[in-house]
């Protein structure tokens, strides 16, 4: 019982590394991108204002939406969740990549 | 032969300078009408008279009692001026009407209306339609401090010496607004006038001293009924469409034996008054305006919202006998739609033409509104003629491909979207290629 908060956090970080599979760990990483840039857009929105709006609400949107395709992605392909969904990995990444296809068409209108 | 030529050229430059001579110096017309009780009359006012008819004037005396005469026939006016100096007539001329008088400057005719202490209802009520109120009939403005101390010491105090109020100052010559410039002599009917209103301006007015007060009455207290600047000796008044009148409470201000009285301004004042009455003065136009876009220089059939616009306006004033520039720092523009969205004072810019017009300009950023607004210059100053420009202008939106593009404030958010595309692409390809642990994966599914 006599573990620190460093003890919690170092093993916290030891069973990541050995517990989740890679393409999840590829997963996590690009939703912290996301997250990433997300946060820089607003920023930057805070800094100079809110000007071209349209530009902001797409470059935003984009981050924001790219985030939560990937956290759908990583439940559906998740092997802890698999009773829970009837389709394949390969047909939930089918998913993810028609809707980021579509995702990116809107941007680019919506950029102006 | 040769004689005949010399003849014929001596005759058009005769004829050319007596044409100079008569050219009219006002800018409405030389026709006037002056109304005297009788023809003879006239005689009193005769320096008056010569004045105007040295001034280019066409001048009809008629006697007041004289049917033929009449302001307009058919609704055309048949003079451009009147100046009745018959305030005792009870009728004038065919007998002329209130309403007659208020057509005729409706149409723009300009009037010189007098009075006395004996004026008649129809000059009492005339009056009343501008805003003039006469005293009672009897009534006289007296002044026991300030007025004409005649010779043989038998002075008049009912022949009052009057100074013109500072509001006067467009309507009058410069000697006046001089602190110790003659006095104006008066013999006759105080008015009240309104100070707000804005159309009627008082020239002239009783000084701390003056009262007016039945005559022969013993000045008590109740028999003033009014008395100092509120008294009112001469006024003049200026309508919506420029036409100008003038209201004297005395016709002897007029006369030749104040003209010539030593020691008084009358004639000044009333060479002023006539000039400013018959459109010889204060009188301002606009000779042109003009509205462009500031990029292109062009006026389109409609402008865009946020437009960078040009708007410019040439005025030209009128006096000593020909337009000049009038030059002023408060000549603003609006543009409106029911309420003005913008309201900018326009800059003295140079002018096409210095010599008879000024030109203002100003540089307009049109409001961020679309919808049918109104370009407005209305111009209304004291004393000066009243100028009202005004032009509709569509403002429209702007078309769905007309809106700037790639703006540089907008690149984070362009370069942004890129790297989240590419991100995606990353992504992708690193999904594809870590193929390996898919198998560990299952195997460790099953075992499961």
């Amino acid at each position: 019982m006599s573990t620190t908060t460093a003890d919690i956090f170092s093993r916290l970080a030891r069973d990541y590394a050995d517990e989740t599979p890679l393409r999840l760990k590829v997963i996590d990483t690009y939703m912290v991108f996301c997250v990433a840039v997300g946060l820089a857009q607003f920023a930057y929105c805070l800094l100079v204002g809110t000007f071209p709006y349209n530009a902001f609400l797409a470059g935003f949107g984009s981050a924001v939406a790219c985030f939560v395709f990937a956290a759908n992605l990583r439940i559906k392909t998740n092997a802890k969740n698999a009773s829970q969904f009837t389709g394949t990995a390969e047909s939930a990444f089918a998913e993810f990549v028609f809707c980021h296809i579509t995702l990116h068409f809107i941007v680019a209108n919506f950029l102006g | 032969m040769r004689f005949l030529t010399t003849v014929a050229v001596a005759s058009l430059a005769f004829g050319g300078a007596w044409l100079g001579v008569v050219e009219a110096k006002s800018v409405s017309g030389d026709r006037v009408l002056v109304l005297v009780p009788k023809v003879e009359a006239a005689k009193l006012y005769s320096q008056f008279l010569d004045s105007l008819t040295g001034r280019g004037f066409d001048i009809s005396v008629r006697a007041a009692t004289n049917t033929s005469v009449a302001l307009q026939v058919d609704g055309v006016r048949t003079y451009d001026h009147a100046v009745v100096l018959s305030p005792e007539s009870k009728k004038l001329g065919a007998n002329l009407s209130v309403r007659d008088f208020v057509s005729f400057v409706d149409d723009g005719g300009n009037l010189v209306l007098t009075a006395s202490s004996e004026l008649s209802e129809l000059g009492r009520k005339l009056a009343a339609r501008f805003g003039v109120e006469y005293e009672r009939r009897g009534t006289a403005v007296i002044d026991h401090v300030a007025h004409l101390r005649a010779i043989n010491d038998t002075s008049d105090h009912t022949l009052v010496a009057a100074g013109p109020p500072k509001t006067a100052a467009p309507v009058l010559s410069k000697q006046f607004a001089h602190p110790q410039s003659n006095p104006v002599y008066f013999k006759g009917i105080a008015h009240k006038y309104e100070p707000s209103n804005p159309m009627l301006i008082s020239v002239l007015t009783g000084s701390r001293t003056t009262y007016s007060a039945p005559i022969g009455s013993d000045a008590n207290e109740g028999a003033i009924s009014l008395s100092g600047k509120a008294l009112g000796l001469v006024s003049v008044f200026q309508t919506r469409n420029n036409a100008r009148v003038a209201f004297s409470g005395s016709a002897a201000l007029f006369s030749d034996a104040l003209l010539s009285q030593e020691g008084g301004a009358n004639k000044q004042f009333t060479t002023d008054i006539s000039q400013w009455v018959l459109q010889e003065k204060a009188v301002l136009r606009e000779t042109a305006h003009r509205h462009y876009l500031a990029s292109t220089g062009e006026r389109p059939e409609h402008y865009r919202i946020s437009n960078e616009i040009v708007y410019e306006i040439d005025l030209s004033v009128y006096h000593d006998d020909a337009w000049h520039p009038y030059n002023s720092k408060d000549v603003q523009f609006e543009a409106i739609m029911l309420d003005p969205y913008i309201r900018a004072t326009l800059n003295s810019t140079e002018s096409t033409d210095p010599k008879t017009t000024a030109t203002y300009h100003g540089d307009i950023k049109l409001p961020d509104r679309y919808g049918t607004f109104t370009f407005r210059v209305n111009y209304k100053r004291t004393g000066y003629s009243n100028v009202d420009v005004k032009d509709t202008v569509g403002i429209w939106p702007l078309r769905h491909d007309e809106y700037p593009r790639f703006l540089s404030a907008a690149y984070p958010y362009y370069i942004s979207s890129l790297v989240m595309a590419v991100g995606f692409l990353a992504l992708c390809a690193a999904w594809m290629w870590s193929a390996e642990p898919k198998t560990k994966r299952t195997t460790k599914q099953k075992s499961n």
